[in-house]
This record gives structure tokens, sequence and C-alpha cells, in this order.
């Protein structure tokens, strides 16, 4: 009986994975984290929730490869994007490695991370929208939207 | 009871996380470093295509642009005139290769992201020119793939030539794969192949076909980033990225459909599912599939008498997992996976150099060799 018992437990897993990919899903295509940005006035809403929309097609083709779609990164290789207390911390720093890259060490939750993240050769627009789609997907949030502006203010 | 739940198992198998088991696989070895591993060329951010001219010096790209002639324990910018190089995503300049008969007509074949014609973006692009006194010269264009899109991923694209003189070309599905791969009067997710001076050879699978793209050799392919030609039987290898969990290793037969996106053994990266179908009439099986995917980049066979015992084996860069998997075949058939170079950086590409020795291309790095104790 010990077996049977073992792939039974197998089978509830799997399940269970399946399922919740399912329920990721359709929280993703429900609510289009309008949560996260209730509270803000509703012309900024509006603007952020275009911005972020455009940023996720951004994060799908450049980014996702690396750092998954989870923002979860992959420990030792790819810093998460989720959680990253870089990323909430050092604001123009995270700017500057969306639009110009990153090489060497750097640390993220008290890991250290010694690799490439080649210049992604987005144009200013792209780095702010996909900026705002990081800063505010998973559990993340930011208090103030990033402006095209602010991207081009972020010289080599 | 027994049987029961094994039903279950099996159901659970096949309907609700079908394609992401892979039953029987052959599990990696992890590596016995009995070979040395040093940096031969250092800091070269991401070091694309690689070649050696007949003095034993090489020619390294670099993703952003340069093009580096190693040479004298010395890196030297070689100047181009790529002003069409679009830098973008997984783009930028991408492969390089002699000409088989370089000693005596100086041709080196360049693939790289273009943004030349019309239309916002870029595609992948085939030059040719001579490396005459530091300076890429005489550039000739072989092929651009159309139309220019912004999308970033998927430009391929490793070029080899075969035995008989023919120049191949892979680019990838450029991220449409609705569009792309299936469609033979559109570029994109195709092997190409061509005269040395980029005319279509007559006996090319589709050159009768309507409206079809007369260059493509095969098609229904993803993200070919791996090509070589098998050191005694002269067919054409190459790899593919597929979606998570299904990139390929295929062997090509002229004008045949390799599936994408209709027949995959993977998964959209979110986990969704692309197909269910894994084959169907008309369309080639890989000869073997990764699972988890590995992110294949660079792919070479052992050849020479440096590494007797894998010889005619096969080498393929892992960028995801950072290593360089040896395949080890018996004629077409996978039958074991080696780690090699554990941790070592994400790896690029993958070559014997003139001196039978391993080279690798390390992202971060630069080029490393691999030397037997
Ligand atoms: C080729 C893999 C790769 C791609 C593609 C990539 N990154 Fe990165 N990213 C990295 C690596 C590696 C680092 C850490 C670099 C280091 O070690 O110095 C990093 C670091 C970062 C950081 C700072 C550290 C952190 O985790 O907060 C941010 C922010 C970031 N990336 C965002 C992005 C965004 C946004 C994109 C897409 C526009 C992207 N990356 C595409 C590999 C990648």
């Amino acid at each position: 009986m010990k077996n049977p018992i073992h792939l039974f437990s197998l089978t509830f897993f799997f399940f269970v994975g399946c399922i919740t990919l399912e329920k990721e899903k359709n929280i993703e295509s429900n609510s289009k984290n309008s949560i996260l940005i209730a509270d803000k006035q509703f012309q900024e809403k509006t603007e952020l929730q275009k911005s972020m929309q455009r940023g996720k097609n951004i994060y799908s083709g450049f980014c996702m490869q690396c750092h998954l779609p989870d923002g979860k990164g992959v420990p030792g290789n790819f810093p998460p994007l989720a959680g990253s207390d870089w990323l909430t911390e050092k604001r123009s720093e995270s700017i500057y490695v969306v639009k110009y890259g990153q090489t060497g060490e750097i640390i993220v939750n008290g890991v250290k991370y010694n690799n490439v993240m080649a210049p992604l050769g987005l144009s200013d627009d792209e780095v702010a929208d996909v900026m705002n789609y990081i800063m505010n997907s998973w559990e993340n949030t930011q208090n103030q939207m990033v402006t095209v502006e602010e991207v081009k203010a972020v010289k080599k | 009871m027994k049987y029961f739940l094994s039903y279950v198992v099996a159901i659970s198998f096949f309907t609700s996380c079908a394609q992401q088991l892979k039953l029987n696989d052959i599990p990696i070895k992890e590596e016995v470093r009995n070979y040395t591993i040093k940096s031969f060329v250092s800091n070269i951010n991401i070091p694309w295509g690689m070649t050696w001219l007949p003095d034993g010096s090489m020619l390294i790209t670099e993703k952003s642009g340069d093009l580096i002639h190693f040479i004298n324990d010395e890196k030297i910018n070689i100047t181009t005139t790529f002003d069409d190089l679009y830098v973008r995503g997984q783009g930028g300049l991408l492969d390089i290769e002699l000409h088989p008969n370089y000693p005596e007509n100086g041709w080196i074949y360049i693939s790289y992201a273009s943004n030349e014609g019309e239309g916002e973006g870029g595609n992948t692009k085939l030059v040719r020119a001579k490396l005459i006194e530091n300076n890429l010269t005489q550039v000739e264009t072989l092929y651009k793939a159309t139309p220019n899109t912004t999308s970033g991923v998927h430009f391929g694209s490793r070029i080899v030539f075969d035995k008989e003189g023919y120049v191949y070309l892979t680019i990838g599905d450029r991220g449409n794969h609705e569009e792309n791969p299936q469609n033979l009067q559109k570029d994109g997710g195709k092997v190409y192949r061509f005269h040395e001076d980029g005319r279509i050879p007559d006996d090319n699978p589709f050159t009768n076909e309507a409206g079809a793209k007369t260059s493509i050799f095969s098609y229904g392919h993803r993200n070919l980033q791996g090509m070589a030609i098998h050191p005694t039987s002269g067919k054409i290898w190459t790899h593919e990225h597929g979606p998570k969990g299904g990139d390929e290793i295929n062997i090509l037969k002229k004008g045949a459909n390799y599936g994408w996106p209709e027949i995959t053994y993977g998964l959209n990266y979110n986990g969704t599912i692309i197909t269910e179908e894994t084959e169907r009439d008309g369309m080639e099986n890989p000869i073997y599939y990764w699972f988890p995917s590995i992110a294949p980049s660079g792919m070479a066979f052992v050849t020479g008498d440096k590494f007797p015992e894998w010889k005619g084996n096969l080498l393929v860069g892992s960028l995801k997992f950072q290593y360089l998997e040896l395949v080890q075949l018996n004629g077409n058939n996978v039958i074991s996976r080696q780690k090699i170079a554990t941790d070592i950086g994400r790896l690029r590409n993958v070559k014997i150099g003139p001196d039978g020795y391993i080279y690798i291309a390390v992202e971060g790095k630069g080029i490393e060799r691999i030397t037997p104790n």
C-alpha cells in the first residue's frame, strides 16, 4: 500500500499545481492590477494603468526570459524583481539598469549577483512603461509613477 | 485500489499537466573535471559569434556591435560600417563564419539584426565582407529578412557552410508564431540556404512554389541559436529554443516542416497550453527535446584527437543553467548527457578550435578554453 499512497500524493500535487496556475491566470486577466492603485486620482489611475499594460508587453518580450513571469528570477543567476529591495530603494539606479544594462556585482535582498544584463535598446517611454509594470506587479507597489521625463533625466 | 490509483495518476499526467512531464528522460550527469578551463580572451560582455583566421587568431562578435580581432594576446577592434545595426533585446551583432575557401577568397560571413528598409524596428540580415588592415570592407548584403518589427526576440541566427559549399542561415520567428513559422511567404522561423554569393540554389525546396520565399530550406522553427555540420554524415544539425519545456535538437531535411507552433512539447512561459499536439503527419519530431528547457545556444561536434572519449558527440551551451552540455550520441540517438563547465555563466557559444581544444563563449566573461589534463 505504500507505493499507491505516494502516487496519490503525487497526483494531488500535480492537480493542485495546475489549479493554482489556472487561478493566477484568471486573477491576472480580470483585475489588471486595479486594486493596487485604487487610492490614486482617477486621471493618474488610467495613465498608470495604460502605462502598465504597455509595460506588460515589454516585460514578456524583453525581461521574462531571465526574470521569469512571476518576477522571482533565478536564485544565483537572475535577481528577483518581485519583492526586490534594489527596485524599491534604488529607483534611479533601477531605471539606469533597464535603460543601459547592468554588469558586475550587485546585491539584491542580501544575495550577491555577478552576472550580465545586456543593454536592451528600449526607448525612454518603453523604459517608463516597463518600470511601471514591474513596480506595480506581483506584490510590488510604488507611490509615484515613472514618467518619460524621469527616464530621460537618467544619463549614462 | 492499486489499479485505481495508478489510473488517477495516469489521468493527471495526461490531462492536467500533460506536456510538462517527460517520462524516461535521460538525466544529466554531474561534471567530472579531468580537464582544465581557463580564460582565453577576457572582458567581453556578450561574445556571440567566434571563428579563427588561418593564422590562428580569432574573430569575435560582441552583441552590442564590436567586432574583435584577438591576435598576439591583444584585442583589436575592427572598424565596421554596419550603420543599420539594430541593438535591441536579443538583436545585435550576431554570428560570424569564414568561407571554407577563405585563404583564397577572403570572404567573412556575418549575421546581425538590421533596421534597413521600410518600417520601424529590425530583422535579421546576412552579409559577407573582407577584412583588410583592421577594416571590414567590401560589404555585400546576401539576405535581409522582412518586415522590420520592434519585437526584441528570436532573431536566430547561426551561419554554417555545408560540405558542398552552400551557406545556411537561421532566423527565429521574431516573436510572431501565429504568422511566421508555418507561412512560406514570410520570413522568420526558418532555415535558409544560399549559394556563397547569396543566389538561391535552383534545387531549394520551394523554388516552384508561388509566392514562397525561395531561400527557405526548412520551416516551422521557433528560434535556432545552434547549428553544426555532422562531421561524418555531413547533415545539418540544429537546436532551437522552444517555449517552456520544448527546446529541441533536429536534423534538417530539405523542405521539412518542424512543426512550430502546431506541434511542440513546450508550454507558454506562464504555463498555459500552446497546443495539445506533439506530433502530426507531415511534421518532423525532434531527435531529442529538453525538459526543463536549458535555453540552448551554440552547437559543435567534438572532432580531432584532443578529447578521444567525447569524439563524435555534441556540445551545446546552456544560457539558462550556465553550463556546457555534452550530448552523447549513438547514431542519431541521444544516449547520455553530461555537464561540463558547471556554473561558468550564460554559455552563448561553443566551437572546436583549429588546435582541437574546446572554446566556449561566456556572457560577462569572454572566451574560455578547455584543454585535457
Ligand atoms: C539576459 C537576462 C536578462 C534580461 C533579458 C533582463 N534582465 Fe534584468 N537583470 C539580469 C541580471 C543578470 C541582473 C543582475 C546583473 C548583475 O549581476 O550585475 C539584472 C538586474 C536587474 C535589475 C536590478 C536588480 C533587481 O533585481 O531589482 C532590474 C530592476 C532589472 N534587471 C529589470 C529588468 C527589466 C525591466 C528587464 C526587461 C526590460 C530585464 N531586467 C531584462 C538579467 C536580465
